[in-house]
Protein backbone atom coordinates (compact mmCIF):
# COMPACT_ATOMS: atom_id res chain seq x y z
CA UNK A 1 0.00 0.00 0.00
CA UNK A 2 1.75 3.75 -1.13
CA UNK A 3 2.66 5.52 2.47
CA UNK A 4 2.43 9.00 0.44
CA UNK A 5 0.90 10.52 -2.52
CA UNK A 6 3.34 13.57 -3.29
CA UNK A 7 1.78 14.42 -6.61
CA UNK A 8 -2.01 14.83 -4.87
CA UNK A 9 -1.23 15.89 -1.40
CA UNK A 10 -3.84 15.62 0.85
CA UNK A 11 -4.22 19.13 2.99
CA UNK A 12 -4.35 18.85 6.74
CA UNK A 13 -6.54 21.16 9.27
CA UNK A 14 -3.95 24.28 8.73
CA UNK A 15 -3.45 23.99 4.97
CA UNK A 16 -6.97 23.49 4.55
CA UNK A 17 -8.08 26.33 6.50
CA UNK A 18 -5.51 28.46 4.85
CA UNK A 19 -6.48 27.49 1.64
CA UNK A 20 -10.13 28.38 2.69
CA UNK A 21 -9.78 31.27 3.67
CA UNK A 22 -7.37 32.71 0.80
CA UNK A 23 -10.48 31.67 -1.72
CA UNK A 24 -13.05 33.60 0.42
CA UNK A 25 -11.02 36.32 0.84
CA UNK A 26 -10.15 36.69 -3.34
CA UNK A 27 -13.11 35.39 -4.80
CA UNK A 28 -14.56 38.49 -2.28
CA UNK A 29 -12.42 40.58 -3.80
CA UNK A 30 -13.83 39.45 -7.54
CA UNK A 31 -17.03 39.58 -6.62
CA UNK A 32 -16.59 43.03 -5.73
CA UNK A 33 -15.32 44.07 -8.95
CA UNK A 34 -18.65 42.19 -10.82
CA UNK A 35 -16.68 38.86 -11.48
CA UNK A 36 -19.17 36.31 -11.16
CA UNK A 37 -18.27 32.34 -10.57
CA UNK A 38 -18.43 30.10 -12.86
CA UNK A 39 -17.65 26.22 -11.77
CA UNK A 40 -16.58 23.87 -15.02
CA UNK A 41 -16.75 20.45 -14.62
CA UNK A 42 -14.24 18.57 -13.19
CA UNK A 43 -13.63 16.56 -16.26
CA UNK A 44 -12.77 17.40 -19.83
CA UNK A 45 -13.08 15.81 -22.93
CA UNK A 46 -10.90 15.38 -25.52
CA UNK A 47 -7.67 15.65 -23.80
CA UNK A 48 -4.46 16.01 -26.24
CA UNK A 49 -2.18 17.43 -23.48
CA UNK A 50 0.06 14.34 -22.49
CA UNK A 51 0.59 16.16 -19.39
CA UNK A 52 -2.86 15.86 -18.10
CA UNK A 53 -4.23 13.43 -15.78
CA UNK A 54 -6.52 10.72 -18.11
CA UNK A 55 -8.34 7.60 -17.94
CA UNK A 56 -11.11 6.10 -20.11
CA UNK A 57 -14.84 6.89 -19.15
CA UNK A 58 -16.27 3.83 -20.97
CA UNK A 59 -14.45 4.05 -24.46
CA UNK A 60 -14.13 7.68 -24.06
CA UNK A 61 -11.12 9.10 -23.23
CA UNK A 62 -11.23 11.89 -20.45
CA UNK A 63 -9.30 14.05 -18.65
CA UNK A 64 -9.62 15.76 -15.39
CA UNK A 65 -9.74 19.78 -15.67
CA UNK A 66 -6.14 20.90 -16.68
CA UNK A 67 -6.83 24.63 -16.79
CA UNK A 68 -9.57 26.99 -15.77
CA UNK A 69 -9.29 29.48 -18.61
CA UNK A 70 -9.94 26.54 -21.27
CA UNK A 71 -12.72 24.65 -19.52
CA UNK A 72 -14.65 27.90 -19.35
CA UNK A 73 -13.40 28.61 -22.57
CA UNK A 74 -15.60 25.34 -23.71
CA UNK A 75 -18.43 25.97 -21.49
CA UNK A 76 -18.66 29.52 -22.52
CA UNK A 77 -18.77 28.79 -26.41
CA UNK A 78 -21.58 26.02 -25.78
CA UNK A 79 -23.64 27.71 -23.69
CA UNK A 80 -23.74 31.32 -24.49
CA UNK A 81 -24.20 33.40 -27.90
CA UNK A 82 -22.80 36.77 -26.31
CA UNK A 83 -20.35 36.20 -23.39
CA UNK A 84 -20.15 37.43 -19.76
CA UNK A 85 -18.13 39.83 -19.69
CA UNK A 86 -16.52 39.16 -16.06
CA UNK A 87 -15.30 35.28 -14.73
CA UNK A 88 -14.08 33.90 -11.52
CA UNK A 89 -13.05 30.60 -10.70
CA UNK A 90 -11.90 28.87 -7.51
CA UNK A 91 -10.97 25.09 -7.25
CA UNK A 92 -7.99 22.31 -8.16
CA UNK A 93 -6.21 21.47 -11.54
CA UNK A 94 -4.30 18.75 -12.53
CA UNK A 95 -1.76 19.23 -15.00
CA UNK A 96 2.20 17.76 -14.99
CA UNK A 97 4.45 19.49 -14.04
CA UNK A 98 8.00 20.39 -15.21
CA UNK A 99 9.53 19.18 -12.44
CA UNK A 100 8.72 15.50 -11.29
CA UNK A 101 8.25 16.32 -7.47
CA UNK A 102 6.20 19.09 -8.16
CA UNK A 103 2.34 18.55 -7.46
CA UNK A 104 -0.21 17.55 -9.85
CA UNK A 105 -3.08 18.60 -8.10
CA UNK A 106 -3.12 22.60 -7.97
CA UNK A 107 -5.43 25.01 -6.31
CA UNK A 108 -6.12 28.22 -7.99
CA UNK A 109 -8.44 30.99 -7.79
CA UNK A 110 -8.64 33.06 -11.34
CA UNK A 111 -10.66 35.39 -13.18
CA UNK A 112 -10.95 36.32 -17.13
CA UNK A 113 -12.46 39.23 -19.00
CA UNK A 114 -14.37 38.67 -22.29
CA UNK A 115 -15.15 40.82 -24.38
CA UNK A 116 -16.90 41.71 -28.10
CA UNK A 117 -15.47 45.01 -28.90
CA UNK A 118 -11.66 45.54 -29.47
CA UNK A 119 -11.30 48.04 -27.85
CA UNK A 120 -12.32 47.30 -24.70
CA UNK A 121 -8.54 45.52 -24.44
CA UNK A 122 -6.49 48.46 -23.23
CA UNK A 123 -9.33 49.00 -20.31
CA UNK A 124 -9.75 45.75 -19.83
CA UNK A 125 -6.02 44.92 -19.18
CA UNK A 126 -5.81 47.50 -16.66
CA UNK A 127 -8.73 46.48 -14.89
CA UNK A 128 -6.94 43.07 -14.21
CA UNK A 129 -3.30 44.55 -13.35
CA UNK A 130 -5.66 46.57 -10.64
CA UNK A 131 -7.12 43.92 -9.35
CA UNK A 132 -4.05 41.61 -9.35
CA UNK A 133 -1.77 44.34 -7.76
CA UNK A 134 -4.26 44.61 -4.57
CA UNK A 135 -3.77 40.73 -3.95
CA UNK A 136 -0.50 40.79 -2.16
CA UNK A 137 -1.96 43.25 0.55
CA UNK A 138 -4.92 40.65 1.33
CA UNK A 139 -2.90 37.87 1.16
CA UNK A 140 -0.39 39.72 3.48
CA UNK A 141 2.76 39.32 1.30
CA UNK A 142 5.15 41.85 1.57
CA UNK A 143 8.31 42.40 -0.84
CA UNK A 144 6.47 41.00 -3.96
CA UNK A 145 7.40 41.86 -7.82
CA UNK A 146 4.67 42.27 -10.40
CA UNK A 147 6.48 41.71 -13.75
CA UNK A 148 4.96 42.81 -17.09
CA UNK A 149 5.86 41.35 -20.43
CA UNK A 150 4.23 40.95 -23.54
CA UNK A 151 4.07 38.52 -25.57
CA UNK A 152 3.96 39.95 -29.26
CA UNK A 153 7.84 41.13 -28.41
CA UNK A 154 9.57 37.49 -29.73
CA UNK A 155 6.05 36.60 -31.58
CA UNK A 156 6.00 39.44 -33.92
CA UNK A 157 9.51 39.22 -35.12
CA UNK A 158 9.76 35.41 -35.62
CA UNK A 159 6.54 35.75 -37.71
CA UNK A 160 8.06 38.46 -39.63
CA UNK A 161 10.98 36.54 -40.33
CA UNK A 162 8.38 33.46 -41.31
CA UNK A 163 9.93 31.10 -38.58
CA UNK A 164 7.85 28.35 -38.77
CA UNK A 165 5.82 27.80 -35.62
CA UNK A 166 7.26 25.10 -34.49
CA UNK A 167 10.80 26.29 -34.84
CA UNK A 168 9.82 29.33 -33.05
CA UNK A 169 8.20 27.95 -30.00
CA UNK A 170 11.26 25.66 -29.25
CA UNK A 171 13.47 29.25 -29.51
CA UNK A 172 10.85 30.90 -27.16
CA UNK A 173 11.32 27.55 -24.89
CA UNK A 174 15.21 28.29 -24.93
CA UNK A 175 14.45 31.70 -24.52
CA UNK A 176 12.31 31.63 -21.41
CA UNK A 177 15.22 29.54 -19.78
CA UNK A 178 17.47 32.49 -20.94
CA UNK A 179 19.40 30.62 -22.87
CA UNK A 180 20.55 32.74 -25.38
CA UNK A 181 23.53 30.26 -26.77
CA UNK A 182 20.59 27.17 -27.81
CA UNK A 183 18.56 29.35 -29.72
CA UNK A 184 21.57 30.44 -31.64
CA UNK A 185 22.26 26.49 -32.25
CA UNK A 186 18.31 26.69 -33.40
CA UNK A 187 18.62 29.00 -35.70
CA UNK A 188 22.41 28.15 -36.87
CA UNK A 189 22.07 28.34 -41.07
CA UNK A 190 18.46 30.75 -40.94
CA UNK A 191 19.44 34.43 -42.38
CA UNK A 192 17.94 35.97 -39.42
CA UNK A 193 19.72 34.57 -37.37
CA UNK A 194 21.91 37.42 -36.22
CA UNK A 195 19.24 39.89 -35.88
CA UNK A 196 16.70 37.49 -33.89
CA UNK A 197 20.33 36.89 -31.63
CA UNK A 198 20.44 40.37 -31.41
CA UNK A 199 16.83 40.82 -30.39
CA UNK A 200 17.18 38.37 -27.91
CA UNK A 201 20.03 39.38 -26.17
CA UNK A 202 18.07 42.79 -25.94
CA UNK A 203 14.86 40.76 -24.15
CA UNK A 204 16.70 38.69 -22.28
CA UNK A 205 18.79 41.94 -20.67
CA UNK A 206 16.58 41.29 -17.80
CA UNK A 207 13.75 42.51 -15.70
CA UNK A 208 14.59 46.17 -15.58
CA UNK A 209 12.48 48.84 -15.96
CA UNK A 210 11.01 51.14 -18.85
CA UNK A 211 14.13 52.20 -19.72
CA UNK A 212 14.82 48.64 -21.62
CA UNK A 213 12.14 49.94 -23.95
CA UNK A 214 14.39 52.43 -25.39
CA UNK A 215 17.08 49.58 -26.22
CA UNK A 216 14.05 47.83 -28.01
CA UNK A 217 13.33 50.76 -29.99
CA UNK A 218 17.31 50.71 -31.21
CA UNK A 219 17.26 47.03 -32.05
CA UNK A 220 16.03 45.61 -35.06
CA UNK A 221 12.41 45.32 -34.77
CA UNK A 222 12.22 48.50 -33.18
CA UNK A 223 9.67 50.19 -36.03
CA UNK A 224 8.12 46.84 -35.77
CA UNK A 225 6.94 46.62 -32.52
CA UNK A 226 6.63 50.43 -31.85
CA UNK A 227 3.18 50.31 -30.97
CA UNK A 228 3.78 47.12 -27.86
CA UNK A 229 6.61 49.61 -26.98
CA UNK A 230 4.46 52.20 -26.66
CA UNK A 231 1.57 50.13 -24.94
CA UNK A 232 4.33 48.76 -22.25
CA UNK A 233 5.38 52.35 -21.74
CA UNK A 234 1.61 53.57 -20.87
CA UNK A 235 0.96 50.68 -19.20
CA UNK A 236 4.05 50.87 -16.69
CA UNK A 237 3.16 54.96 -15.96
CA UNK A 238 -0.82 53.82 -15.57
CA UNK A 239 0.02 50.80 -13.11
CA UNK A 240 3.04 52.90 -11.13
CA UNK A 241 0.83 55.89 -10.49
CA UNK A 242 -1.78 53.44 -8.53
CA UNK A 243 1.39 51.32 -7.32
CA UNK A 244 0.61 49.61 -3.64
CA UNK A 245 2.77 50.41 -0.69
CA UNK A 246 5.55 47.13 -1.00
CA UNK A 247 4.54 45.95 -4.44
CA UNK A 248 7.53 46.40 -6.82
CA UNK A 249 6.70 47.08 -10.42
CA UNK A 250 9.06 45.10 -13.30
CA UNK A 251 9.10 45.02 -17.25
CA UNK A 252 10.31 41.44 -18.03
CA UNK A 253 10.28 41.33 -21.54
CA UNK A 254 11.99 38.02 -21.38
CA UNK A 255 8.88 36.61 -19.61
CA UNK A 256 8.02 34.71 -23.14
CA UNK A 257 6.26 31.40 -21.29
CA UNK A 258 2.98 30.46 -22.40
CA UNK A 259 3.99 32.33 -25.85
CA UNK A 260 1.58 29.64 -27.99
CA UNK A 261 -1.26 30.91 -26.17
CA UNK A 262 -0.48 34.42 -24.75
CA UNK A 263 -0.66 37.26 -27.48
CA UNK A 264 -0.61 40.80 -25.56
CA UNK A 265 0.33 42.04 -22.08
CA UNK A 266 1.49 39.33 -19.37
CA UNK A 267 1.34 39.87 -15.53
CA UNK A 268 3.51 37.68 -12.69
CA UNK A 269 3.45 38.03 -9.50
CA UNK A 270 6.55 37.02 -7.67
CA UNK A 271 6.95 36.68 -4.08
CA UNK A 272 10.24 36.20 -2.18
CA UNK A 273 10.93 32.82 -1.75
CA UNK A 274 9.11 31.21 -4.04
CA UNK A 275 9.75 28.98 -6.27
CA UNK A 276 7.16 29.45 -8.93
CA UNK A 277 5.13 32.58 -9.59
CA UNK A 278 2.46 33.53 -7.24
CA UNK A 279 -0.19 34.62 -9.77
CA UNK A 280 0.28 34.66 -14.23
CA UNK A 281 -1.88 35.78 -16.58
CA UNK A 282 -2.31 37.87 -19.57
CA UNK A 283 -4.20 38.71 -23.24
CA UNK A 284 -4.72 35.61 -25.29
CA UNK A 285 -7.09 36.91 -28.00
CA UNK A 286 -6.44 33.92 -29.74
CA UNK A 287 -8.24 31.15 -28.01
CA UNK A 288 -12.37 31.88 -28.85
CA UNK A 289 -11.31 32.49 -32.54
CA UNK A 290 -10.08 28.81 -32.39
CA UNK A 291 -13.19 27.56 -31.04
CA UNK A 292 -15.46 29.49 -33.22
CA UNK A 293 -16.55 33.02 -31.29
CA UNK A 294 -15.12 36.52 -32.56
CA UNK A 295 -14.29 37.35 -29.06
CA UNK A 296 -11.30 38.86 -26.76
CA UNK A 297 -9.70 37.60 -23.60
CA UNK A 298 -7.42 38.07 -20.71
CA UNK A 299 -7.39 36.55 -17.30
CA UNK A 300 -5.36 35.38 -14.52
CA UNK A 301 -4.77 32.86 -12.02
CA UNK A 302 -3.40 33.27 -8.49
CA UNK A 303 -1.70 29.66 -7.78
CA UNK A 304 -2.47 28.99 -4.08
CA UNK A 305 -0.80 26.10 -4.16
CA UNK A 306 2.59 28.31 -4.10
CA UNK A 307 1.12 30.54 -1.76
CA UNK A 308 0.94 27.09 1.03
CA UNK A 309 4.49 26.55 0.33
CA UNK A 310 5.35 29.48 1.20
CA UNK A 311 3.76 29.49 4.62
CA UNK A 312 1.58 31.22 6.19
CA UNK A 313 2.78 35.37 5.82
CA UNK A 314 -0.11 36.63 8.21
CA UNK A 315 0.28 34.05 10.89
CA UNK A 316 4.41 34.74 10.38
CA UNK A 317 3.88 38.48 10.91
CA UNK A 318 1.71 37.77 14.13
CA UNK B 1 20.41 37.12 5.08
CA UNK B 2 21.62 33.40 5.08
CA UNK B 3 24.47 32.53 2.87
CA UNK B 4 23.64 31.95 -0.87
CA UNK B 5 24.38 28.64 -1.99
CA UNK B 6 26.36 27.45 -5.48
CA UNK B 7 26.08 24.34 -6.65
CA UNK B 8 29.81 22.85 -8.22
CA UNK B 9 30.10 19.43 -10.21
CA UNK B 10 32.45 16.86 -8.82
CA UNK B 11 34.44 15.33 -10.87
CA UNK B 12 34.96 15.93 -15.07
CA UNK B 13 34.00 19.41 -14.99
CA UNK B 14 35.46 20.31 -11.19
CA UNK B 15 38.85 20.03 -12.27
CA UNK B 16 38.78 22.72 -14.63
CA UNK B 17 36.37 24.73 -12.59
CA UNK B 18 38.21 25.63 -9.69
CA UNK B 19 41.22 26.77 -10.64
CA UNK B 20 38.87 29.82 -12.84
CA UNK B 21 37.46 30.44 -9.34
CA UNK B 22 41.16 31.21 -7.36
CA UNK B 23 41.17 34.95 -6.46
CA UNK B 24 37.83 35.72 -6.67
CA UNK B 25 34.81 36.17 -4.42
CA UNK B 26 34.29 32.88 -5.59
CA UNK B 27 37.38 31.25 -4.82
CA UNK B 28 36.74 28.09 -2.01
CA UNK B 29 38.31 27.99 0.82
CA UNK B 30 41.26 25.56 0.36
CA UNK B 31 40.87 24.09 4.34
CA UNK B 32 37.57 23.51 4.07
CA UNK B 33 37.67 21.83 0.35
CA UNK B 34 39.89 19.13 1.80
CA UNK B 35 37.36 18.26 4.82
CA UNK B 36 34.41 16.62 4.91
CA UNK B 37 32.48 20.08 5.45
CA UNK B 38 29.00 20.01 3.35
CA UNK B 39 28.95 24.10 2.66
CA UNK B 40 32.01 25.48 1.92
CA UNK B 41 32.46 29.05 2.20
CA UNK B 42 33.72 31.11 -0.25
CA UNK B 43 35.86 34.20 -0.21
CA UNK B 44 32.80 36.29 -0.32
CA UNK B 45 31.31 35.41 3.45
CA UNK B 46 27.67 35.82 1.80
CA UNK B 47 28.44 32.36 -0.70
CA UNK B 48 28.49 29.31 0.32
CA UNK B 49 29.57 26.43 -2.11
CA UNK B 50 28.43 22.99 -2.20
CA UNK B 51 30.14 20.29 -4.75
CA UNK B 52 27.49 18.01 -5.84
CA UNK B 53 27.56 14.60 -8.51
CA UNK B 54 26.22 16.62 -11.64
CA UNK B 55 23.28 14.43 -12.34
CA UNK B 56 21.81 15.30 -8.40
CA UNK B 57 23.02 18.96 -9.24
CA UNK B 58 19.92 20.44 -11.56
CA UNK B 59 17.73 19.31 -8.64
CA UNK B 60 19.05 21.23 -6.37
CA UNK B 61 19.15 24.49 -8.85
CA UNK B 62 15.81 23.75 -9.71
CA UNK B 63 14.55 22.97 -6.39
CA UNK B 64 15.49 26.78 -4.63
CA UNK B 65 17.82 24.99 -2.29
CA UNK B 66 21.22 26.34 -4.49
CA UNK B 67 20.76 29.83 -6.09
CA UNK B 68 23.32 29.40 -9.11
CA UNK B 69 24.67 26.30 -10.21
CA UNK B 70 27.27 24.93 -12.87
CA UNK B 71 27.05 21.68 -14.79
CA UNK B 72 27.54 19.86 -17.90
CA UNK B 73 24.69 20.03 -21.00
CA UNK B 74 24.52 16.42 -21.30
CA UNK B 75 22.92 16.10 -17.65
CA UNK B 76 20.78 19.51 -18.34
CA UNK B 77 19.60 17.44 -21.84
CA UNK B 78 19.00 14.35 -19.73
CA UNK B 79 16.75 15.85 -16.47
CA UNK B 80 13.55 17.60 -17.20
CA UNK B 81 13.53 20.42 -14.13
CA UNK B 82 12.55 23.83 -14.79
CA UNK B 83 16.01 26.08 -14.43
CA UNK B 84 17.21 28.88 -16.09
CA UNK B 85 20.20 27.81 -18.42
CA UNK B 86 22.02 31.44 -18.45
CA UNK B 87 25.21 30.50 -20.08
CA UNK B 88 27.50 28.52 -22.06
CA UNK B 89 30.62 28.67 -20.30
CA UNK B 90 32.71 26.94 -22.77
CA UNK B 91 34.82 25.13 -21.10
CA UNK B 92 34.21 21.37 -20.17
CA UNK B 93 33.51 20.68 -24.03
CA UNK B 94 32.93 17.55 -25.56
CA UNK B 95 31.17 15.93 -28.28
CA UNK B 96 28.48 13.39 -27.01
CA UNK B 97 29.13 10.55 -29.75
CA UNK B 98 27.83 7.12 -31.69
CA UNK B 99 30.68 5.12 -30.72
CA UNK B 100 31.78 0.95 -31.81
CA UNK B 101 33.72 -1.47 -32.64
CA UNK B 102 36.95 -0.08 -34.80
CA UNK B 103 36.39 -2.54 -37.50
CA UNK B 104 32.29 -1.42 -37.71
CA UNK B 105 30.43 1.57 -38.94
CA UNK B 106 27.24 3.34 -39.11
CA UNK B 107 25.75 2.08 -41.64
CA UNK B 108 26.28 -1.68 -40.72
CA UNK B 109 24.79 -1.08 -37.42
CA UNK B 110 21.51 0.60 -39.13
CA UNK B 111 21.29 -2.79 -41.03
CA UNK B 112 21.40 -4.30 -37.88
CA UNK B 113 18.16 -6.57 -37.02
CA UNK B 114 18.39 -6.01 -33.38
CA UNK B 115 20.84 -2.59 -33.16
CA UNK B 116 21.09 -2.18 -28.94
CA UNK B 117 23.13 0.80 -28.08
CA UNK B 118 24.47 1.82 -24.08
CA UNK B 119 24.26 4.94 -22.74
CA UNK B 120 24.39 7.28 -19.90
CA UNK B 121 22.20 9.50 -21.98
CA UNK B 122 18.71 7.67 -23.50
CA UNK B 123 17.11 11.30 -23.91
CA UNK B 124 19.42 12.38 -25.99
CA UNK B 125 20.07 9.56 -27.66
CA UNK B 126 16.33 8.55 -28.44
CA UNK B 127 16.22 11.94 -30.12
CA UNK B 128 19.36 11.60 -32.44
CA UNK B 129 17.56 7.94 -33.04
CA UNK B 130 14.03 9.49 -33.97
CA UNK B 131 16.00 11.75 -36.01
CA UNK B 132 18.02 9.70 -38.24
CA UNK B 133 14.73 7.19 -38.56
CA UNK B 134 16.81 3.96 -36.48
CA UNK B 135 15.11 1.56 -34.51
CA UNK B 136 17.62 0.47 -31.60
CA UNK B 137 17.37 -0.90 -28.32
CA UNK B 138 18.49 1.37 -25.29
CA UNK B 139 20.77 -0.47 -22.79
CA UNK B 140 20.81 2.27 -19.41
CA UNK B 141 24.36 2.33 -17.75
CA UNK B 142 25.47 4.85 -15.29
CA UNK B 143 29.65 3.72 -15.47
CA UNK B 144 32.26 2.38 -17.48
CA UNK B 145 29.89 2.30 -20.72
CA UNK B 146 32.43 1.66 -23.07
CA UNK B 147 33.00 -1.88 -22.02
CA UNK B 148 29.76 -2.39 -23.20
CA UNK B 149 30.63 -3.10 -26.81
CA UNK B 150 33.97 -4.83 -25.49
CA UNK B 151 32.40 -7.69 -23.67
CA UNK B 152 28.68 -7.92 -25.87
CA UNK B 153 25.98 -6.45 -23.75
CA UNK B 154 25.71 -3.77 -26.43
CA UNK B 155 26.82 -3.25 -30.56
CA UNK B 156 27.34 0.76 -29.75
CA UNK B 157 27.68 2.71 -27.54
CA UNK B 158 26.46 6.92 -27.14
CA UNK B 159 29.17 8.57 -24.66
CA UNK B 160 31.10 11.69 -24.19
CA UNK B 161 34.22 12.18 -26.03
CA UNK B 162 36.33 14.18 -25.13
CA UNK B 163 40.38 13.67 -26.63
CA UNK B 164 39.30 9.95 -27.33
CA UNK B 165 42.12 7.91 -25.79
CA UNK B 166 39.59 5.86 -24.02
CA UNK B 167 37.79 4.83 -27.39
CA UNK B 168 41.30 3.87 -28.37
CA UNK B 169 41.98 2.03 -25.43
CA UNK B 170 39.32 -0.76 -26.20
CA UNK B 171 39.39 -0.45 -29.75
CA UNK B 172 36.57 1.74 -30.54
CA UNK B 173 36.06 4.39 -32.82
CA UNK B 174 33.68 7.52 -33.14
CA UNK B 175 31.00 6.84 -35.71
CA UNK B 176 28.35 9.88 -35.68
CA UNK B 177 28.46 12.97 -33.62
CA UNK B 178 25.23 13.81 -31.96
CA UNK B 179 25.78 17.06 -30.55
CA UNK B 180 28.40 19.35 -28.51
CA UNK B 181 28.58 19.11 -24.72
CA UNK B 182 29.75 21.83 -22.22
CA UNK B 183 29.65 23.52 -18.73
CA UNK B 184 26.26 25.27 -18.67
CA UNK B 185 26.02 28.49 -15.63
CA UNK B 186 22.11 27.23 -14.48
CA UNK B 187 20.08 29.56 -11.95
CA UNK B 188 16.94 28.53 -9.75
CA UNK B 189 14.08 30.21 -12.05
CA UNK B 190 12.43 31.38 -8.71
CA UNK B 191 15.53 33.42 -7.29
CA UNK B 192 16.46 34.36 -10.12
CA UNK B 193 13.05 36.62 -11.16
CA UNK B 194 12.05 37.22 -7.70
CA UNK B 195 15.44 38.53 -6.16
CA UNK B 196 16.90 39.74 -9.73
CA UNK B 197 19.52 42.74 -7.62
CA UNK B 198 21.01 40.17 -5.65
CA UNK B 199 21.05 37.29 -7.87
CA UNK B 200 21.81 38.72 -11.58
CA UNK B 201 24.91 40.40 -10.95
CA UNK B 202 26.07 37.50 -9.00
CA UNK B 203 24.98 35.04 -12.01
CA UNK B 204 26.92 37.72 -14.32
CA UNK B 205 29.83 38.21 -12.00
CA UNK B 206 30.18 34.25 -12.20
CA UNK B 207 29.96 33.64 -16.39
CA UNK B 208 32.31 36.51 -16.70
CA UNK B 209 34.95 34.74 -14.40
CA UNK B 210 34.72 31.30 -15.87
CA UNK B 211 34.61 32.37 -19.79
CA UNK B 212 37.90 33.93 -18.68
CA UNK B 213 36.93 37.58 -17.84
CA UNK B 214 37.78 38.71 -14.20
CA UNK B 215 34.23 38.98 -11.56
CA UNK B 216 33.65 41.82 -9.86
CA UNK B 217 33.67 41.11 -6.21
Amino acid sequence: MPTHTPSFPDLLFADAARLRRWETLLMAHLDAAGYRELHPSLVMRSPDNPNTVRFFDGDQLVALRWDFTEALARTLVRRFQDPPQRLSYAGPVFRRPTNSWDPVERFEVGCEHIHVDREQRIEADRELAGLLMAVPALLGLEGCLLHIGHAALLRRPLEAEAIPRELGLEVARVLDRRAIHRAAELLQGHPAKDRLLAHAEILLSGPDGPGSLDDLARGPYGALLEAEALQLRRVLDRLSSRLPQGLTLRLDMGDLRGLGFYSGPTLRLWAPGAQRELAAGGRYDGLFPELGRPWFAAGFCVRLTTLLELGDPQEEAE
Amino acid sequence: MKPLLIALPKGRLEEELLPRLKGSAFELDPKALKSRRLRIPMADPGLNAILLKGADLPRYVAGGVAALGVVGSDILDECPVDLMELADLDFGVCRLSLCGPAATSLERLRALPHLRIATKFPVATGRWLRQEGITAELVPLQSSVELAPVLGLADAIVDLVQSGRTLQAHHLAELAVLGRASARLVACRGQYLSEPDRIGPLARALAGLMKGGTAAS
